[in-house]
């Protein structure tokens, strides 16, 4: 008995006036209203802890082993995603402003960067920046990390946060111009707040997406939740209660992330509705 | 003190050219208001009318001609815009409200972060505009909980709460409910009787009428005819305006 709102993949969200972000990637952000016990979300957050909990209980040799041997790579997938969030989010807010820019320098340079970096596949931008990029300059594999991920990422993010601010009401511009804000007051007192809640479900799910990317830099050897595995598996040889693990506490982390998210912007629409 | 023809006008529009595109939106324009002066703009839609108006506070650049407020050619680069639209308040077609910000907060903004005015200072004066609107009820509700009538009525006090010395009004009726439109009409009488100089853009012929010191008719761009409301309901001259008032009243 699940409705279209749960069976739909689409990951669109729609702000108050009416419009739309879709985003191809991440993951699909419960919608808020709905209250139902079963849906997709429980119902995948639900079997996923069930199975692993089954799994370990049943066989506690190797699963409970494989789990105790990645919290260790669980921080690091988690430092890799915090860090390149907070280098990502401000990049993306810059690029977006860059990219509506009048100045067409900056505009060119926004749109160049965010031409570039969509066109070079996440794993081959992580390769050029550790390995290419030590041609020139030593950096570590957490650096290196961060820095491919947030440039990736702040592209695909300008796009959000640009949709965002063109979607608020030219009138908005308008009355706080006449009020006698200049430019950059508008954009932060009267726009970006309110483009906020447009942006911050896509965001959300680009930060979602962020995370299940994170696993791309176990092949620089970082030693994060997809690296732990693959040397568990290499040592024991058991593949798949390996990657049946991994698999499950990536499902886990996301879905609870996505909640996390579809909260949030509940809370954003304090101002919409007539309460 | 109405026609006070001795005084410096605080507006000044001279030969003001402006196109969108190849269309000319506004041909060789030019128009004075005095202080205190009410000025009533009317005209078919595209006339010029609205553009007129924004073109006053640089919300639409001119292409040609001079724009001068209190004495300050307001599209010179070495003027700052942002000054000039302090003492110029403006009130939109469609309110144009913060929606994110509560009723109060629409009010105190603009006088906080651009004037410097202490919290409770500027949250007191805006009550008091709220009061004078007639919504001081309102004050911690978000504009969406508000009817259009109401929305409006918090849009002209919080283009009053900076205190400008002009206020310009863009249709400031035409998206209400026929009901709401009273209300609306009647801040802005009190307005004009307190002697504020008022440049309007309407389609309220009967506030034309009643409260205009100096009816402007537009159409395609020019000033066709100007005058009293009663030369101009009364006894228009201009072909286009008595066929523009046969068909309105």
């Amino acid at each position: 008995m699940l409705d279209d709102k749960n069976t739909a993949p689409s990951t669109t969200t729609s702000s108050a006036s009416g419009n739309i972000i879709m985003v191809t990637d991440g993951v699909n952000i419960p919608d808020h209203r709905e209250w139902r016990l079963i849906n997709a979300w429980s119902l995948s957050l639900g079997g996923a802890i069930c199975a692993l909990l089954a799994l370990c209980f049943i066989w506690p040799d190797p699963y409970l082993q494989v789990l105790s041997f990645l919290p260790d790579g669980l921080m690091v997938t988690f430092e890799v995603t915090v860090l390149s969030i907070l280098c990502a989010v401000p990049l993306g807010l810059l690029t977006g402003l860059g990219r509506i820019s009048r100045n067409s320098f900056i505009n060119l340079a926004a749109s160049t960067y965010v031409e570039i970096i969509r066109g070079i596949p996440l794993l081959v931008q992580i390769f050029y920046i550790y390995y290419a990029l030590a041609k020139f300059l030593q950096v570590s594999g957490l650096t290196s990390a961060v820095i491919a991920i947030s440039f990736c990422y702040g592209a695909y993010m300008g796009e959000v946060f640009r949709a965002g601010i063109m979607a608020i009401p030219k009138g908005q511009t308008e009355a706080a111009r006449s009020l006698g804000f200049n430019r950059f007051q508008t954009m932060f007192f009267v726009i970006l707040p309110q483009a906020w809640r447009t942006i911050l479900p896509p965001v959300g799910n680009e930060c979602i997406a962020m995370l299940k990317d994170t696993s791309l830099v176990s092949v620089m050897a970082m030693p994060d939740l997809m690296q732990r595995g693959r040397s568990f598996a290499a040592k024991t040889y058991l593949y798949f209660e390996t990657y049946t693990i991994i698999a499950l506490i990536y499902l886990i982390i996301t879905l609870l992330l996505s909640k996390a998210v579809s909260i949030m912007e509940a809370r954003l629409n304090y101002y919409d509705k007539r309460k | 003190m109405t026609n006070a023809s001795n005084a410096d006008p605080v507006i000044r529009i001279e030969h003001v050219w402006k196109y969108f595109g190849e269309l000319p939106a506004l041909q060789d324009v030019s128009l004075e208001v005095f202080p205190g002066q009410r000025v009533v703009i009317i005209g078919p839609s595209g006339s010029g009318k609205s553009t007129l108006l924004r073109s006053v506070n640089r919300l639409e650049d001119i292409d040609r001609g001079l724009i001068e407020v209190e004495g300050v050619d307001i599209n010179a680069r070495e003027n700052d815009i942002n000054k000039i639209r302090q003492n110029l308040g403006m009130v939109f077609q469609q309110f144009n409200l913060f929606p994110h910000k509560t009723v109060l907060q629409n009010l105190t903004m603009a006088p906080r972060k651009l004037r410097g005015v202490a919290a409770d200072e500027a949250e007191a004066r805006a009550l008091s505009l709220l009061k004078k609107v007639g919504i001081s009820d309102k004050a911690n509700v978000y504009p969406a909980m508000l009817s259009g009538g109401q929305q409006q009525r918090v849009a002209i006090a919080r283009a009053l709460a900076m205190q400008p010395d002009i206020m310009l009004f863009d249709e400031p009726t035409s998206a209400l409910d026929p009901e709401m439109v009273g209300e609306v009409l009647d801040v802005m009488i009190n307005l004009a009787e307190e002697g504020m100089t008022m440049m309007c853009v309407t389609h309220e012929m009967g506030f034309a009428r009643t409260v205009a010191d100096r009816v402007i008719f537009m159409d395609k761009g020019q000033i066709l005819e100007a005058g009293t409301p009663d030369e101009i309901f009364e006894a228009p001259r201009h072909p286009r305006l008595k066929q523009f008032l046969n068909q309105i009243l």
